[in-house]
Protein backbone atom coordinates (compact mmCIF):
# COMPACT_ATOMS: atom_id res chain seq x y z
CA UNK A 1 0.00 0.00 0.00
CA UNK A 2 2.61 2.08 0.76
CA UNK A 3 4.11 1.60 -2.71
CA UNK A 4 1.06 3.26 -3.89
CA UNK A 5 0.42 5.78 -1.72
CA UNK A 6 4.30 7.21 -2.16
CA UNK A 7 3.14 6.69 -6.31
CA UNK A 8 0.51 8.87 -5.84
CA UNK A 9 1.82 11.56 -3.72
CA UNK A 10 4.82 11.53 -5.57
CA UNK A 11 2.80 12.25 -8.18
CA UNK A 12 0.91 14.96 -6.47
CA UNK A 13 2.92 16.15 -4.06
CA UNK A 14 6.75 16.09 -5.30
CA UNK A 15 6.18 16.61 -9.21
CA UNK A 16 4.82 19.93 -9.71
CA UNK A 17 4.28 19.04 -13.51
CA UNK A 18 1.93 16.44 -12.79
CA UNK A 19 0.15 18.81 -10.86
CA UNK A 20 -0.11 21.09 -13.89
CA UNK A 21 -1.53 18.22 -15.83
CA UNK A 22 -4.35 17.64 -14.28
CA UNK A 23 -4.61 21.38 -12.92
CA UNK A 24 -6.66 21.87 -16.76
CA UNK A 25 -8.92 19.13 -16.22
CA UNK A 26 -10.94 21.46 -13.77
CA UNK A 27 -11.34 24.14 -16.89
CA UNK A 28 -11.96 21.68 -19.38
CA UNK A 29 -14.39 20.42 -17.38
CA UNK A 30 -16.18 23.87 -16.11
CA UNK A 31 -15.55 24.78 -20.31
CA UNK A 32 -17.61 21.65 -21.06
CA UNK A 33 -20.44 22.10 -18.61
CA UNK A 34 -20.81 26.24 -19.98
CA UNK A 35 -20.92 24.33 -23.93
CA UNK A 36 -23.32 21.90 -22.49
CA UNK A 37 -25.40 24.97 -20.79
CA UNK A 38 -24.69 26.73 -24.56
CA UNK A 39 -26.02 23.97 -26.61
CA UNK A 40 -28.79 23.39 -24.38
CA UNK A 41 -29.47 27.30 -24.64
CA UNK A 42 -29.09 27.57 -28.09
CA UNK A 43 -31.39 24.45 -28.61
CA UNK A 44 -34.21 26.68 -26.78
CA UNK A 45 -32.79 30.18 -28.36
CA UNK A 46 -36.17 30.76 -30.33
CA UNK A 47 -38.21 30.23 -27.08
CA UNK A 48 -39.37 32.83 -24.25
CA UNK A 49 -36.87 33.93 -21.74
CA UNK A 50 -39.68 31.63 -19.61
CA UNK A 51 -38.64 28.85 -21.62
CA UNK A 52 -34.75 29.90 -20.75
CA UNK A 53 -35.57 29.73 -17.04
CA UNK A 54 -36.57 26.34 -17.96
CA UNK A 55 -33.77 24.97 -19.58
CA UNK A 56 -31.96 26.75 -16.87
CA UNK A 57 -34.07 24.15 -14.66
CA UNK A 58 -33.59 21.69 -16.85
CA UNK A 59 -29.48 22.07 -16.55
CA UNK A 60 -29.97 22.42 -12.70
CA UNK A 61 -31.54 19.06 -13.10
CA UNK A 62 -29.08 17.59 -15.53
CA UNK A 63 -27.02 18.80 -13.31
CA UNK A 64 -28.66 17.13 -10.13
CA UNK A 65 -28.23 13.81 -12.18
CA UNK A 66 -25.45 14.19 -12.31
CA UNK A 67 -24.72 14.53 -8.74
CA UNK A 68 -26.85 11.90 -8.29
CA UNK A 69 -25.27 9.99 -11.06
CA UNK A 70 -21.91 10.41 -9.82
CA UNK A 71 -21.93 8.86 -6.18
CA UNK A 72 -22.05 5.46 -7.80
CA UNK A 73 -19.12 6.39 -9.98
CA UNK A 74 -17.38 7.74 -6.93
CA UNK A 75 -18.45 4.78 -4.96
CA UNK A 76 -16.70 2.40 -7.31
CA UNK A 77 -13.84 4.45 -7.04
CA UNK A 78 -13.73 4.29 -3.17
CA UNK A 79 -14.98 0.96 -2.80
CA UNK A 80 -11.73 -0.66 -4.77
CA UNK A 81 -9.96 1.67 -1.94
CA UNK A 82 -12.19 -0.57 0.73
CA UNK A 83 -10.56 -0.09 4.23
CA UNK A 84 -13.38 -2.00 6.14
CA UNK A 85 -13.91 -4.96 3.09
CA UNK A 86 -15.09 -7.72 5.22
CA UNK A 87 -14.65 -11.03 3.16
CA UNK A 88 -12.92 -14.43 3.01
CA UNK A 89 -10.14 -12.85 4.23
CA UNK A 90 -11.05 -13.02 8.10
CA UNK A 91 -11.69 -16.72 8.64
CA UNK A 92 -8.98 -17.87 6.46
CA UNK A 93 -6.86 -15.36 8.90
CA UNK A 94 -8.18 -16.97 11.83
CA UNK A 95 -7.73 -20.63 10.80
CA UNK A 96 -4.11 -20.09 9.58
CA UNK A 97 -3.58 -18.49 13.20
CA UNK A 98 -5.21 -21.66 14.40
CA UNK A 99 -3.07 -23.90 12.63
CA UNK A 100 0.09 -21.17 14.02
CA UNK A 101 -0.83 -21.55 17.23
CA UNK A 102 -1.13 -25.99 17.23
CA UNK A 103 2.15 -25.97 14.97
CA UNK A 104 4.21 -23.49 17.37
CA UNK A 105 2.88 -25.25 20.32
CA UNK A 106 4.25 -28.60 18.98
CA UNK A 107 7.52 -27.01 17.92
CA UNK A 108 7.96 -24.48 20.07
CA UNK A 109 6.28 -23.69 23.37
CA UNK A 110 5.83 -27.67 24.93
CA UNK A 111 9.07 -28.80 23.89
CA UNK A 112 11.30 -26.19 25.36
CA UNK A 113 8.50 -24.77 28.11
CA UNK A 114 9.69 -28.56 29.51
CA UNK A 115 12.82 -28.78 28.10
CA UNK A 116 13.18 -25.51 30.26
CA UNK A 117 11.57 -26.44 33.45
CA UNK A 118 13.61 -30.24 33.15
CA UNK A 119 16.35 -27.99 33.56
CA UNK A 120 14.86 -25.74 36.65
CA UNK A 121 14.27 -28.92 38.31
CA UNK A 122 17.27 -30.41 37.81
CA UNK A 123 19.48 -27.52 38.65
CA UNK A 124 17.22 -27.39 41.58
CA UNK A 125 18.11 -30.70 42.89
CA UNK A 126 21.79 -30.32 42.26
CA UNK A 127 21.02 -27.50 44.42
CA UNK A 128 19.69 -28.95 46.90
CA UNK A 129 22.01 -31.91 47.11
CA UNK A 130 25.05 -29.54 47.66
CA UNK A 131 23.09 -28.31 50.11
CA UNK A 132 22.31 -32.29 51.96
CA UNK A 133 26.05 -32.49 51.14
CA UNK A 134 27.26 -29.52 54.25
CA UNK A 135 26.44 -32.51 56.78
CA UNK A 136 28.17 -34.97 54.66
CA UNK A 137 30.96 -32.45 54.76
CA UNK A 138 30.61 -31.98 58.63
CA UNK A 139 31.01 -35.47 58.87
CA UNK A 140 33.81 -36.16 57.09
CA UNK A 141 35.41 -32.97 59.28
CA UNK A 142 34.98 -34.62 62.33
CA UNK A 143 36.46 -38.16 60.79
CA UNK A 144 39.27 -36.14 59.73
CA UNK A 145 39.41 -34.79 63.49
CA UNK A 146 39.16 -38.07 64.96
CA UNK A 147 41.81 -39.06 62.98
CA UNK A 148 43.97 -36.52 63.46
CA UNK A 149 43.37 -36.94 67.42
CA UNK A 150 44.16 -40.61 67.33
CA UNK A 151 47.24 -40.17 65.34
CA UNK A 152 48.11 -37.53 67.88
CA UNK A 153 47.60 -39.42 70.40
CA UNK A 154 49.56 -42.76 69.14
CA UNK A 155 52.58 -40.17 68.78
CA UNK A 156 52.00 -39.13 72.42
CA UNK A 157 52.10 -42.64 73.11
CA UNK A 158 55.41 -43.78 71.48
CA UNK A 159 56.40 -40.62 72.60
CA UNK A 160 56.64 -41.44 76.41
CA UNK A 161 56.98 -45.07 75.79
CA UNK A 162 60.29 -44.18 74.35
CA UNK A 163 60.84 -41.74 77.16
CA UNK A 164 60.26 -44.68 79.35
CA UNK A 165 62.67 -46.45 77.54
CA UNK A 166 65.28 -44.10 77.68
CA UNK A 167 65.27 -43.26 81.11
CA UNK A 168 65.68 -46.92 82.02
CA UNK A 169 68.05 -47.03 80.26
CA UNK A 170 69.84 -44.20 81.64
CA UNK A 171 69.26 -45.10 85.01
CA UNK A 172 71.19 -48.46 84.05
CA UNK A 173 73.58 -46.45 83.30
CA UNK A 174 73.52 -44.64 86.48
CA UNK A 175 73.46 -47.41 88.74
CA UNK A 176 76.47 -48.73 87.35
CA UNK A 177 78.09 -46.21 87.23
CA UNK A 178 77.01 -45.64 90.98
CA UNK A 179 78.15 -49.01 91.99
CA UNK A 180 80.95 -48.97 90.36
CA UNK A 181 82.21 -45.30 91.66
CA UNK A 182 81.05 -47.11 95.31
CA UNK A 183 83.58 -49.80 94.39
CA UNK A 184 86.16 -47.67 93.68
CA UNK A 185 85.68 -45.47 96.87
CA UNK A 186 85.41 -48.51 99.02
CA UNK A 187 88.37 -49.51 97.56
CA UNK A 188 89.98 -46.41 98.01
CA UNK A 189 88.90 -46.15 101.73
CA UNK A 190 90.24 -49.84 101.93
CA UNK A 191 93.08 -48.69 100.94
CA UNK A 192 93.47 -45.48 102.95
CA UNK A 193 92.70 -48.14 106.15
CA UNK A 194 95.47 -49.88 105.72
CA UNK A 195 97.44 -47.18 105.73
CA UNK A 196 96.57 -45.67 108.40
CA UNK A 197 96.94 -48.98 110.13
CA UNK A 198 100.10 -49.48 109.05
CA UNK A 199 100.93 -45.47 109.85
CA UNK A 200 99.61 -46.29 113.69
CA UNK A 201 101.70 -49.33 113.65
CA UNK A 202 104.74 -47.86 112.59
CA UNK A 203 103.68 -45.02 114.66
CA UNK A 204 103.44 -47.33 117.58
CA UNK A 205 106.51 -48.75 117.09
CA UNK A 206 108.21 -45.39 116.47
CA UNK A 207 106.07 -43.88 119.92
CA UNK A 208 108.19 -47.19 122.39
CA UNK A 209 111.28 -45.95 120.76
CA UNK A 210 110.21 -42.33 121.49
CA UNK A 211 109.52 -43.10 124.83
CA UNK A 212 112.53 -44.96 125.64
CA UNK A 213 114.95 -41.60 124.03
CA UNK A 214 112.32 -39.09 126.51
CA UNK A 215 112.68 -41.52 129.69
CA UNK A 216 116.62 -42.02 128.85
CA UNK A 217 116.78 -37.98 128.36
CA UNK A 218 114.25 -36.89 131.49
CA UNK A 219 115.75 -39.44 133.52
CA UNK A 220 118.77 -39.12 134.14
CA UNK A 221 120.91 -42.05 134.75
CA UNK B 1 -25.38 13.53 -21.71
CA UNK B 2 -21.86 14.21 -22.33
CA UNK B 3 -21.93 15.82 -19.42
CA UNK B 4 -21.65 12.61 -17.40
CA UNK B 5 -18.25 11.37 -17.86
CA UNK B 6 -16.85 14.72 -18.06
CA UNK B 7 -17.82 15.34 -14.39
CA UNK B 8 -16.96 11.76 -13.59
CA UNK B 9 -13.56 12.66 -15.04
CA UNK B 10 -13.37 16.06 -12.77
CA UNK B 11 -14.66 13.88 -9.88
CA UNK B 12 -11.63 11.31 -10.25
CA UNK B 13 -9.18 13.21 -10.90
CA UNK B 14 -10.16 15.32 -7.73
CA UNK B 15 -10.24 12.16 -6.37
CA UNK B 16 -6.36 11.21 -7.53
CA UNK B 17 -5.05 14.55 -5.77
CA UNK B 18 -6.98 14.18 -2.66
CA UNK B 19 -5.97 10.36 -2.31
CA UNK B 20 -3.86 9.23 -0.59
CA UNK B 21 -4.86 5.84 -1.79
CA UNK B 22 -5.65 3.85 1.44
CA UNK B 23 -7.17 0.17 0.99
CA UNK B 24 -6.33 -0.96 -1.92
CA UNK B 25 -6.47 -4.70 -2.49
CA UNK B 26 -5.11 -7.50 -4.57
CA UNK B 27 -8.08 -9.67 -4.96
CA UNK B 28 -8.07 -13.97 -5.44
CA UNK B 29 -11.47 -14.63 -6.47
CA UNK B 30 -12.05 -18.13 -4.93
CA UNK B 31 -15.48 -19.66 -5.94
CA UNK B 32 -17.79 -16.67 -5.64
CA UNK B 33 -15.50 -15.25 -2.33
CA UNK B 34 -13.22 -12.68 -2.82
CA UNK B 35 -9.87 -12.51 -0.50
CA UNK B 36 -7.49 -9.87 -0.23
CA UNK B 37 -4.30 -11.70 -1.93
CA UNK B 38 -2.10 -9.53 0.03
CA UNK B 39 -2.60 -10.07 3.31
CA UNK B 40 -2.60 -13.65 3.02
CA UNK B 41 0.83 -13.96 1.51
CA UNK B 42 2.34 -11.28 4.17
CA UNK B 43 0.98 -13.71 6.27
CA UNK B 44 2.20 -17.03 4.85
CA UNK B 45 5.61 -14.96 5.51
CA UNK B 46 5.11 -13.68 8.73
CA UNK B 47 4.43 -17.66 9.92
CA UNK B 48 7.31 -19.08 7.97
CA UNK B 49 9.54 -16.66 9.73
CA UNK B 50 8.18 -17.77 13.03
CA UNK B 51 7.89 -21.59 12.35
CA UNK B 52 11.31 -21.75 10.40
CA UNK B 53 12.83 -19.68 13.27
CA UNK B 54 11.45 -21.71 15.93
CA UNK B 55 11.65 -24.45 14.27
CA UNK B 56 16.18 -23.74 13.64
CA UNK B 57 16.59 -22.54 17.33
CA UNK B 58 14.31 -25.35 19.07
CA UNK B 59 15.37 -28.66 16.98
CA UNK B 60 18.04 -29.33 19.60
CA UNK B 61 17.88 -28.02 23.12
CA UNK B 62 20.86 -27.65 24.94
CA UNK B 63 21.64 -27.40 28.68
CA UNK B 64 24.10 -24.99 27.73
CA UNK B 65 22.67 -21.82 25.81
CA UNK B 66 23.20 -21.14 22.61
CA UNK B 67 22.41 -17.88 21.44
CA UNK B 68 19.18 -18.80 19.24
CA UNK B 69 17.86 -20.36 21.93
CA UNK B 70 18.91 -18.03 24.69
CA UNK B 71 16.87 -16.05 22.49
CA UNK B 72 14.02 -18.04 21.92
CA UNK B 73 14.08 -19.27 25.61
CA UNK B 74 13.74 -15.61 26.92
CA UNK B 75 10.85 -14.85 24.46
CA UNK B 76 9.21 -17.76 26.21
CA UNK B 77 10.11 -16.45 29.66
CA UNK B 78 8.69 -13.38 28.37
CA UNK B 79 5.18 -14.72 27.22
CA UNK B 80 4.68 -17.14 30.53
CA UNK B 81 5.60 -14.08 32.77
CA UNK B 82 2.80 -12.47 30.54
CA UNK B 83 0.06 -15.08 30.84
CA UNK B 84 0.93 -15.62 34.49
CA UNK B 85 0.34 -11.85 35.80
CA UNK B 86 -2.24 -11.63 33.43
CA UNK B 87 -4.58 -15.24 34.14
CA UNK B 88 -3.01 -16.68 37.51
CA UNK B 89 -1.59 -19.44 38.26
CA UNK B 90 -3.82 -21.54 35.94
CA UNK B 91 -1.98 -20.22 33.23
CA UNK B 92 -0.06 -22.91 31.48
CA UNK B 93 -2.80 -24.10 28.70
CA UNK B 94 -3.65 -20.20 27.43
CA UNK B 95 0.52 -19.76 26.65
CA UNK B 96 0.12 -20.78 23.42
CA UNK B 97 -3.20 -18.36 22.34
CA UNK B 98 -0.88 -15.66 24.28
CA UNK B 99 1.92 -16.64 23.08
CA UNK B 100 1.06 -16.95 19.39
CA UNK B 101 -0.68 -13.26 19.77
CA UNK B 102 2.29 -11.67 20.63
CA UNK B 103 4.25 -13.40 18.11
CA UNK B 104 2.52 -13.30 15.37
CA UNK B 105 1.21 -9.98 15.78
CA UNK B 106 4.65 -8.81 16.71
CA UNK B 107 6.35 -10.12 13.65
CA UNK B 108 3.53 -8.52 11.31
CA UNK B 109 4.21 -5.54 12.26
CA UNK B 110 7.96 -5.18 12.21
CA UNK B 111 7.88 -7.36 8.74
CA UNK B 112 5.61 -4.42 7.66
CA UNK B 113 7.99 -1.76 8.80
CA UNK B 114 10.96 -4.06 8.01
CA UNK B 115 11.52 -5.94 5.35
CA UNK B 116 11.87 -4.98 1.76
CA UNK B 117 8.57 -5.58 -0.19
CA UNK B 118 8.81 -3.30 -2.69
CA UNK B 119 10.62 -5.44 -4.70
CA UNK B 120 7.34 -8.14 -5.42
CA UNK B 121 5.29 -5.79 -7.66
CA UNK B 122 1.54 -6.88 -7.26
CA UNK B 123 -0.61 -6.25 -10.08
CA UNK B 124 -3.15 -3.97 -7.57
CA UNK B 125 -2.21 -2.97 -3.78
CA UNK B 126 0.82 -3.63 -1.81
CA UNK B 127 2.60 -5.97 0.02
CA UNK B 128 2.00 -4.48 3.38
CA UNK B 129 1.51 -5.73 7.50
CA UNK B 130 -0.96 -8.18 7.17
CA UNK B 131 -2.46 -6.37 10.55
CA UNK B 132 -3.24 -3.27 8.61
CA UNK B 133 -6.00 -4.99 7.30
CA UNK B 134 -9.29 -5.11 9.24
CA UNK B 135 -9.66 -8.85 8.47
CA UNK B 136 -6.54 -9.57 10.25
CA UNK B 137 -7.52 -7.67 13.30
CA UNK B 138 -11.05 -8.87 13.54
CA UNK B 139 -10.27 -12.61 12.83
CA UNK B 140 -7.75 -12.05 16.29
CA UNK B 141 -10.02 -10.01 18.04
CA UNK B 142 -12.91 -12.44 17.62
CA UNK B 143 -10.38 -15.47 18.48
CA UNK B 144 -9.97 -13.67 21.39
CA UNK B 145 -13.62 -13.53 22.36
CA UNK B 146 -14.17 -17.06 21.52
CA UNK B 147 -11.26 -17.91 23.81
CA UNK B 148 -12.41 -15.85 27.32
CA UNK B 149 -15.55 -16.81 26.44
CA UNK B 150 -14.65 -20.47 26.30
CA UNK B 151 -12.49 -20.14 29.24
CA UNK B 152 -14.60 -18.62 31.28
CA UNK B 153 -17.62 -21.51 30.32
CA UNK B 154 -14.71 -24.45 30.93
CA UNK B 155 -14.00 -22.95 34.41
CA UNK B 156 -17.23 -22.31 35.78
CA UNK B 157 -19.77 -23.76 33.34
CA UNK B 158 -23.05 -21.79 32.97
CA UNK B 159 -22.52 -20.34 36.35
CA UNK B 160 -20.09 -18.27 34.07
CA UNK B 161 -23.17 -16.23 33.00
CA UNK B 162 -23.49 -15.17 36.89
CA UNK B 163 -21.03 -12.50 36.38
CA UNK B 164 -23.11 -10.44 34.08
CA UNK B 165 -26.04 -10.12 36.45
CA UNK B 166 -23.52 -9.27 39.53
CA UNK B 167 -25.29 -5.60 39.83
CA UNK B 168 -28.11 -6.82 38.21
CA UNK B 169 -28.61 -3.29 36.65
CA UNK B 170 -25.24 -3.43 35.18
CA UNK B 171 -26.42 -5.91 32.74
CA UNK B 172 -26.90 -4.16 29.48
CA UNK B 173 -22.99 -3.09 30.05
CA UNK B 174 -21.60 -6.24 30.57
CA UNK B 175 -23.11 -7.68 27.27
CA UNK B 176 -22.64 -4.27 25.47
CA UNK B 177 -18.91 -5.17 26.88
CA UNK B 178 -19.04 -8.38 24.88
CA UNK B 179 -19.34 -6.52 21.94
CA UNK B 180 -16.70 -3.64 22.76
CA UNK B 181 -14.22 -5.64 24.14
CA UNK B 182 -13.14 -7.17 20.15
CA UNK B 183 -14.25 -3.97 18.68
CA UNK B 184 -11.47 -1.87 20.73
CA UNK B 185 -8.98 -4.75 20.19
CA UNK B 186 -9.30 -4.80 16.35
CA UNK B 187 -9.43 -1.15 15.82
CA UNK B 188 -6.60 0.03 18.19
CA UNK B 189 -4.50 -2.62 16.18
CA UNK B 190 -5.55 -1.43 12.67
CA UNK B 191 -5.57 2.04 13.07
CA UNK B 192 -2.39 1.93 14.54
CA UNK B 193 -0.46 0.05 12.28
CA UNK B 194 -2.18 1.84 9.23
CA UNK B 195 -1.77 4.87 10.78
CA UNK B 196 2.17 4.15 11.35
CA UNK B 197 2.63 3.26 7.66
CA UNK B 198 0.56 6.19 6.61
CA UNK B 199 2.69 8.87 8.56
CA UNK B 200 6.06 6.95 7.51
CA UNK B 201 4.78 7.10 3.60
CA UNK B 202 3.74 10.44 3.65
CA UNK B 203 7.32 11.76 5.21
CA UNK B 204 8.65 9.87 2.75
CA UNK B 205 6.78 11.52 0.07
CA UNK B 206 7.42 14.54 1.68
CA UNK B 207 11.20 14.51 2.53
CA UNK B 208 12.81 11.66 1.38
CA UNK B 209 15.89 11.14 3.58
CA UNK B 210 16.88 12.10 6.85
CA UNK B 211 13.75 13.21 8.43
CA UNK B 212 11.24 10.12 8.50
CA UNK B 213 14.01 7.87 10.45
CA UNK B 214 13.21 9.03 13.73
CA UNK B 215 9.24 8.49 12.85
CA UNK B 216 10.35 4.69 11.35
CA UNK B 217 11.68 4.07 14.31
CA UNK B 218 8.85 5.67 16.66
CA UNK B 219 6.67 3.35 14.32
CA UNK B 220 9.14 -0.03 15.49
CA UNK B 221 8.39 1.05 18.78
CA UNK B 222 4.42 1.21 18.85
CA UNK B 223 4.33 -1.46 16.47
CA UNK B 224 6.02 -3.59 18.84
CA UNK B 225 3.64 -1.98 21.81
CA UNK B 226 0.73 -2.69 20.07
CA UNK B 227 1.11 -6.31 20.15
CA UNK B 228 2.34 -6.53 23.66
CA UNK B 229 -0.85 -4.29 24.16
CA UNK B 230 -3.01 -6.98 22.60
CA UNK B 231 -1.94 -9.97 24.45
CA UNK B 232 -1.72 -8.31 27.70
CA UNK B 233 -5.35 -7.12 27.06
CA UNK B 234 -6.63 -10.97 25.70
CA UNK B 235 -4.65 -12.36 28.71
CA UNK B 236 -6.53 -10.08 30.92
CA UNK B 237 -9.67 -10.87 29.38
CA UNK B 238 -9.24 -14.48 30.02
CA UNK B 239 -7.82 -14.13 32.81
CA UNK B 240 -11.24 -11.45 33.66
CA UNK B 241 -13.06 -14.34 33.08
CA UNK B 242 -12.00 -16.97 34.95
CA UNK B 243 -11.68 -15.26 38.29
CA UNK B 244 -13.48 -16.31 40.61
CA UNK B 245 -16.50 -13.69 41.24
CA UNK B 246 -17.95 -13.77 44.94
Amino acid sequence: MSNMIMASSSKTLITSPSIQSKAPKLPQFTTLKIRCQATQTSSNKIKTPTLNLNSLKSTAAIAAAVLTMAPPALAEQIEKAALFDFNLTLPLIMAEFLILMFALDKIYYTPLGNFMDARDKDIREKLNSVKDTSAEVKELDEQAAAIMRAARAEIAAALNQMKKETTVEVEAQMAEGRKKLEAELAEALGNLENQKEETIKALDSQIAALSDEIVKKVLPV
Amino acid sequence: MNVLPCSVNTLKGLYDISGVEVGQHFYWQRGGFQVHAQVLITSWVVIAILLGSAVIAVRNPQTILTNGQNFFEHVLEFIRDLSKTQIGEEYGPWVPFIGTMFLFIFVSNWSGALLPRKIIQLPHGELAAPTNDINTTVALALLTSVAYFYAGLSKKGLGYFGKYIQPTILLPINILEDFTKPLSLSFRLFGNILADELVVVVLVSLVPSVVPIPVMFLGLFTSGIQALIFATLAAAYIGESMEGHH
